[in-house]
């Protein structure tokens, strides 16, 4: 077991409710690389990173995730786990009812940062990053799709995660915009942390090739990097 | 830009003041209530106070003895006022009574003396009026003692009923006006469900969630509970004006702790419905929220 493996996945089952989704799945995640999940809409890409971060109970196997046992985790532990994954979600998932600086300020407050001028540099840190630095006074709903992903993938960053997990998360964007988001993410994977990005922008993936976990039928399957991906198979 | 911030603002803070407004209408019926209630008591206080019995004396007794008597009265713990009547002044009240000179048709005054005597509340009733009227008899001099059996029954038994009602009415009333407290906080929290969801999903602990969301309703509650007490007053202090004998509190201790008790109540029910309201979607699977 290398060094750098930050997750460890073994014969998981996983399961929604009491359907099996997807069984036996196995792989590892080293820190610093960029994973992309796809598979057909409800082939299970979603339950594989819900699984991870702990909001579906791991019922069978093992799993390791950033130093945490999914199997013997407690309740009380879960918001730690989380603390360690950065998330990105399809449909951003901002809190509506305060404003952009206000919604990273929560994160920051609630993973014990107190002093006010440290959250304050750190949000400007994260929202510099992505190319938002003067928006912080914003709703969520007065920016562009686009813009509300930079600010979900800034809010990721905020405790410096050692993985993040995006879900879908060109799935609300266009072309364009997907293709800034992803060169956001390949480049935060550059920084040393693993990106798990599950997605069926084919085209995206085509033109930003990385290792490829493919779910199909019930069980998951590495693709080979080298050898064309039958796009069209994956389309029906 | 900052304008559209101040918009979204201000509908938040209406939609605070809807449910403060209809919390506070809710405490203000359960202040009423005991409003009621607590007067009721006073009322019914003050008609049993107010049923006295008469001890007839013998007619040839001394002054000294109708003092030694009306002394050891007053010492009873069951006595509230004892007012001594002499044969004139016995004579003087009937005759203003019956708009008649009886004694010079009679040619004598045939009345007692008699000391007219009024009992605290708590023993103006049926069965401790006739232990007190066996104890007044052992007395020397006491011809009878006289009192209107079935007024006293009466009296005790429609209080009874009343408060009774009274009672079980404002239970009622507090039972209904909690739940829908329940609701209602149950209903904003809902409103936010997904936003705590999310809270959840970026790893904060279930009481950092909770903490702000208590905090503003716990404060919710207070304002309400304010209101409910400002439109209170406002009602007793009308009232009060129009039936000063009937209703209203001459004591403000009374009205203090009245006033504080629905402070207290407002923000103890607004804290323990959040607290259970925001649990419930603290234990939520994500899946079970569109539900």
């Amino acid at each position: 077991m290398s060094l750098d493996l930050i997750i460890d996945l073994n014969k998981v089952n996983i399961l929604q409710g009491d359907n099996l989704i997807l069984s036996e799945v196995s792989f590892s995640v080293n820190k610093g690389e960029f994973i992309y999940i796809i598979g057909k809409v409800g082939s299970g890409k979603t339950s594989i990173i819900r699984t991870i971060n702990a909001e579906l109970p791991l019922r069978s196997g093992t799993a390791l995730v950033a130093g945490y046992d999914l199997e013997k985790i407690r309740k009380r532990q879960v918001p730690y786990l989380r603390r360690k994954l950065g998330i990105v979600f399809q449909d951003f998932q901002l809190l509506g009812d305060r404003n952009i600086y206000d919604n990273l300020s929560f994160v920051l407050r609630a993973t014990g940062w107190k002093n006010k001028a440290d959250i304050s540099n750190r949000i400007e840190e994260v929202l510099q990053r992505v190319d938002l630095g003067y928006k912080g006074y914003k709703m969520p709903h007065q920016l562009s799709g686009g813009e509300q992903q930079r600010v979900v993938i800034a809010r990721a960053l905020l405790n410096n995660p050692d993985v993040i997990l995006a879900d879908e998360p060109t799935g609300n964007l266009d072309p364009e915009t997907s293709e800034d988001i992803l060169r956001l993410l390949l480049e935060i994977s550059g920084s040393g942390r693993a990106v798990i990005m599950a997605t069926h922008n084919y085209p995206l993936l085509k033109k930003f090739p990385a290792r490829t976990i493919k779910c199909d039928q019930g069980r998951i399957m590495e693709v080979d990097q080298t050898a064309e991906i039958d796009f069209t198979s994956l389309m029906d | 830009m900052k304008k559209d911030q101040k918009v979204v603002k201000r509908r938040l803070r209406s939609s605070y003041i809807i449910s403060i407004i209809s919390i506070s209408l809710l405490l203000f019926i359960v202040g009423l209530m005991v409003f009621l209630v607590l007067n009721a008591r006073n009322l019914s206080e003050y008609v049993m106070e107010n049923i006295s019995f008469s001890v007839i004396l013998d007619e040839d007794i001394r002054e000294v003895d109708i003092i030694r008597i009306q002394k050891n009265l007053d010492a009873a713990e069951y006595v509230k006022s004892t007012r001594y009547i002499t044969k004139e002044r016995a004579a003087i009240e009937l005759e203003e009574m019956l708009g008649e000179d009886f004694i010079s048709f009679l040619g004598y005054n045939p009345l007692s003396p008699s000391i007219e005597v009024n009992l605290f509340a708590a023993w103006a009733n049926p069965d401790s009026i006739q232990v007190i009227e066996k104890d007044i008899q052992q007395f020397s001099y006491v011809q009878e003692v006289y009192y209107q059996k079935s007024l006293v029954h009466l009296v005790n038994e429609n209080v009874r009923k009343i408060s009774m009602i009274l009672t079980g009415f404002s239970l009622m009333l507090l039972l209904i006006s909690l739940s829908l407290i329940n609701n209602t906080i149950r209903l904003s929290v809902y409103a936010r469900r997904f936003i705590i969801n999310t809270m959840k999903l970026v790893g904060a602990t279930n009481a950092f969630i909770r903490r702000p969301f208590l905090y503003k309703s716990a404060a919710h509650g207070f304002y309400a509970a304010v209101l409910a007490n400002a439109l209170m007053f406002g009602l007793i202090y009308m009232v009060q004006k129009e039936f000063a004998d009937l209703l209203g509190f001459n004591d403000i201790q009374t009205i203090g702790l009245l006033f504080l008790s629905i402070v207290l109540l407002g923000i103890v029910i607004n804290w323990i419905s959040t607290f259970f309201a925001v649990s419930r979607y603290l234990r939520m699977k994500t899946d079970d929220l569109y539900y």
